[in-house]
């Protein structure tokens, strides 16, 4: 820890820099002593001082009385101790110790010398030659005499002329720290810098700043107070499965941070950029309408999905501070919507995922949407027949259930159906993965299945519960599934048989969530409980809700709920108590999803909320509120509502992804499309499978959807099928009733 | 006579002789580490280069002041990072001078290893930079704009989206 090096390293470079010629006396000057003899800052005329000064010219004071001193920032207040560097104003001077013959004799003197040149006006020869014999003598005096000497002169002057020094001295008493210190200590002090504002304005100030501020040091400590990612971290956004990507189901969340999503490059890419209604575009029309007759479909939106998903890395701490920044300012403020309807009839939006490469839409009118993760319809999977309740995608692969029994596996790439599932005697109310190749579905017969996928076989069915299984949610080989028996059970995949039934709840429960070493289940009878999968032990019993409790969220000691009495609650599940209660909304919380600092609600009452999580307020809704929202989900920088608007299913996709580098228009300007410009109307797919749109049963939908109101939307009720009858109108009894 | 009572002798760097309590002068890693070498502190005055006889001891004023504290971990460094850029009334008030002595104070902290006394230097510059424009910087420590207009549009563009909120 030497900084004698540094230093001289430092002043070498820095003597080159014009404006720190007078600092450079700060390193040569270490020794006080030694500068009384070799002052090399000789006192500067007036104007050979501006010269170093040039952003600071000499103000002199309108009120002579005011004397500018105290605009330094480092003028002593009242420190621990005098400040040992006594300044002019230090000191006052003591007149009485004075010799008499000290007094300007030397000046008087010069004048008589000079009397014959004198005339009566001021002659500037003679006044140089005083100077000079002056400066020779303040040369000669030890500091001492030089502060008594200043003292003197000082006290001679009047208030105009004190100003006149004030602004003099000022400056000179400042130092660019970064010219002073070594970039070591430099960059110590950046780090210490906590927002990104003061270090943009920062680089601003000079070259050497900007050259400071350019070194990532400052930024890595920015991102880490940020709680940003750090460059290392960032998952590349290939090889991910998709199974924890996005589940939106009523049912619990995934427990996994979402995949980096990198879909800004596709945004301004003008070929590839979606359909947008207020601002049409050739380019793109011709893309849309004329890309798949050149290309098969599946190639086309492969191409566009993969190649162009990513934005270039981020090479710097800057950049990657930039890029993450602009992301949270755009979720504050900001954003660009994209809103479309995507059914020409009212349905019933039951399900919603968003993976890394689609938005997939679930209807209760037995169609499933498959769009890219911009928006942009792909295609319509259509074989089942009735409503469908439950889907989870994996990849390329999409597991769907509902209303006719029947288990669906598709291709999500071709859009065909590659096994249709057989077993199950009454709807499918949920359904998850276990790896690429084993689905997980529970049904109102009473039981789970887990089937495999590939072979497209039952492998087990899951027989225990007494009601219909409502949820259920998977971590390694234990499945837990909750029931409107009350009751959660834990079963082992691989063996597929019961290990434990959690046994507590007074009433049906309708959300789980598990991340292998917790279990939180939500149940109509208001309260939540938190459960040990290995004992089956209840933790802990969470109340505070009025209503049922159909939304939670489990992520790392933080428990999200949201109930049919519209409030939100953020629970630490260190002290099993409550950190925020929100007032979210009017109606039901239809929707929840949380990662490490937001949660976003949709409610039955229209609108999409975003929450801070830590601090539990209200960051913002998203978009004007829509008569009803069904479903919302959203990674870091792209959210995507279901909703009803005007009678219409419209899917709004909200990009919070920032601006390309290069952009030459700033930033504020791009996210002032904030909120609903105009809605896309319904368009036919252009390629896939053309949908085919059910007749005459309009009447049924507006009747489910008046229904959808009047319950709690994120109750999802089940539709019977005529084989269902007998039990399932005893069970929708218990439900309509309870509520 | 305990070790916290010895007296330790040190040198300026304008040879200027100051005595202090070895606890007090201990605070400086590189002060410990010289007496940890020599065993115990000699008769000889520990020369400490690079810093004049003001700084030192103001130096050894705050030394004082905060010679009780824990001794720094070796996580300490990682740990302050994420802390806030508050700093103590003490401190504050002791960084109170002219901004040669808080530059000199800084270089002589990191010169004589007082980790904490160098962070609350820094995090005092800081603090003058914090909230202000980059004129109202160059301002306070007198720094001359030497970026050409074209140059200083360039950078304002660059660092527009830092405003943004």
């Amino acid at each position: 820890m030497d900084y004698a090096s540094p230093t001289d390293d430092e002043h070498e470079s820095l003597a080159r820099m014009p404006s720190q010629s007078h600092n450079n006396r700060f390193y040569s000057g270490h020794g006080k002593a030694r500068a009384t003899h070799t002052r090399p800052r000789p006192i500067n005329t007036p104007s050979s001082s501006m010269t170093n000064v040039p952003t600071m010219p000499i103000p002199i004071p309108s009120n002579p009385n005011v004397i500018p001193g105290n605009t330094l920032p480092s003028a002593p207040a009242s420190p621990p101790t005098p400040a040992p560097s006594p300044t002019p104003m230090g000191r006052e001077p003591d007149w009485s110790t004075a010799d008499p013959r000290e007094d300007i004799g030397d000046l008087e003197l010069d004048e008589h010398d000079h009397g014959s040149a004198r005339t009566s006006t001021v002659d500037s020869a003679g006044y140089s030659f005083g100077y000079r014999h002056m400066r020779a003598m303040f040369a000669q005096m030890d500091n001492d005499e030089r502060q008594r000497m200043l003292g003197e002169l000082l006290n001679m002057c009047d208030g105009k002329l004190l100003g006149f020094v004030a602004g003099f001295v000022g400056p000179r008493l400042k130092r660019d720290p970064f010219s002073v210190l070594p970039n070591e200590l430099c960059l110590r002090i950046l780090t210490f810098i906590d927002e990104p504002k003061t270090l943009a304005r920062s680089s601003q100030v000079s070259r050497r700043w900007r050259e400071l501020v350019s070194d990532d040091m400052a930024w890595k400590s920015l991102c880490e107070r940020h709680a940003y990612r750090r460059l290392s971290d960032e998952p590349s956004s290939t090889g991910r499965p998709v199974t924890a990507a996005q589940s939106s189901n009523s049912e619990q969340r995934h427990q996994h941070p979402y995949g980096y999503h990198h879909g800004f490059a596709q945004m301004h890419n003008p070929s590839l950029a979606g359909l947008s209604s207020s601002a049409p575009d050739l380019t793109r029309r011709m893309s849309m309408n004329h890309a798949p007759s050149v290309l098969p479909p599946t190639l086309s939106t492969r191409a566009s999905s993969s190649a162009v998903k990513r934005r270039p890395k981020a090479l710097t701490y800057r950049s990657h501070f930039k890029q993450r920044y602009q992301v949270e300012t755009a979720w504050r403020t900001g954003g660009k919507v994209d809103t479309r309807q995507i059914t020409p009839d009212q349905g019933v939006v039951t399900s919603l995922h968003l993976t890394p490469n689609y938005i997939i839409v679930a209807l209760d009118n037995a169609k499933i949407h498959v769009f890219d993760t911009e928006g942009r319809h792909l295609r319509c999977l259509q074989g089942h027949v009735m409503g469908v309740w439950a889907m989870v995608p994996y990849g390329d692969t999409l597991v769907s259930g509902g209303c006719d029994r029947d288990v669906r596996v598709w291709d999500l790439q071709s859009g065909q159906a590659v096994h249709m599932l057989r077993g199950h005697t009454s709807t499918v109310r949920c359904l998850k993965m276990s790896g690429p190749n084993v689905a997980i579905s529970g049904s109102r017969d009473t039981t789970l299945r887990i089937w495999d996928i590939k072979k497209g076989i039952c492998r087990h069915v899951l027989v225990g519960h007494q009601a219909s299984v409502r949820c259920l949610e998977i971590c390694g080989d234990l499945v837990v599934s909750g029931s409107y028996d009350t009751t959660a059970r834990i079963w082992s995949i691989s063996e597929g048989r019961c290990l434990r039934t959690l046994q507590g709840h007074f009433s049906q429960i309708y959300a789980v969530a598990f991340d292998g070493k917790r279990v939180a289940t939500g149940s109509l009878d208001t309260s939540v409980r938190v459960w040990d999968p290995r004992d089956g032990r209840c933790l802990a019993q969470l109340q505070g809700h009025t209503s049922l409790v159909g939304q939670l969220q489990l992520r790392n000691d933080t428990l999200v709920t949201g109930g049919s009495d519209g409030s939100v609650r953020v629970w630490s599940l260190q002290t099993y108590s409550a950190i925020h209660r929100l007032a979210a909304h009017d109606n039901s919380v239809t929707s929840l999803q949380f990662d490490d600092s937001r949660i976003v609600s949709g409610g039955s009452d229209g609108r999409v909320k975003v929450w801070d999580l830590d601090r539990g307020v209200l960051v913002r809704e998203l978009g004007s509120p829509a008569e009803a929202v069904w479903r919302v989900v959203f990674e870091e920088e792209k959210a995507v509502v279901l909703a009803s608007r005007n009678g219409k299913t419209v899917m709004e996709v909200w990009s919070f992804a920032p601006p390309p580098e290069d952009e030459a228009s700033p930033y504020s300007l791009r996210s002032s499309t904030n909120g609903i410009s105009s809605i896309t109307p319904y368009q036919d797919p252009a390629y896939g499978e053309r949908p085919n749109y059910g007749r005459g049963d309009s009447s049924d939908q507006s009747k489910a959807m008046t229904q959808q109101h009047d319950e709690n939307m994120n109750d999802g009720y089940d539709v019977p099928t005529e084989s269902d009858e007998g039990r399932a109108s005893v069970m929708e009894d218990v439900e309509e009733g309870t509520q | 006579m305990s070790e916290g009572e010895q007296k330790v002798k040190l040198l300026s760097s304008d040879q200027v002789e100051i005595e202090t309590e070895r606890k007090v002068a201990e605070r400086s890693m590189l002060i410990k580490n010289m007496i940890e070498d020599l065993g115990a502190p000699g008769e000889e005055p520990i020369p400490i280069m690079n810093v004049s006889e003001a700084v030192l001891r103001k130096v050894l004023e705050w030394c004082q002041h905060h010679k009780n504290d824990p001794a720094p971990t070796q996580d300490d460094d990682a740990d302050s990072r994420k802390k806030t850029t508050d700093i103590e009334d003490w401190d504050q008030k002791f960084m109170q001078v002219d901004q040669e002595m808080l530059f000199e104070i800084i270089l002589a902290a990191n010169y004589m290893d007082i980790k904490a006394l160098l962070d609350v230097g820094c995090k005092t510059v800081a603090n003058m930079i914090k909230g202000k424009s980059p004129e109202e910087i160059r301002k306070t420590f007198n720094i001359q704009n030497d970026f050409t207009p074209e140059e200083e549009d360039q950078i304002r563009r660059e660092n527009e989206w830092a405003e943004d909120r």
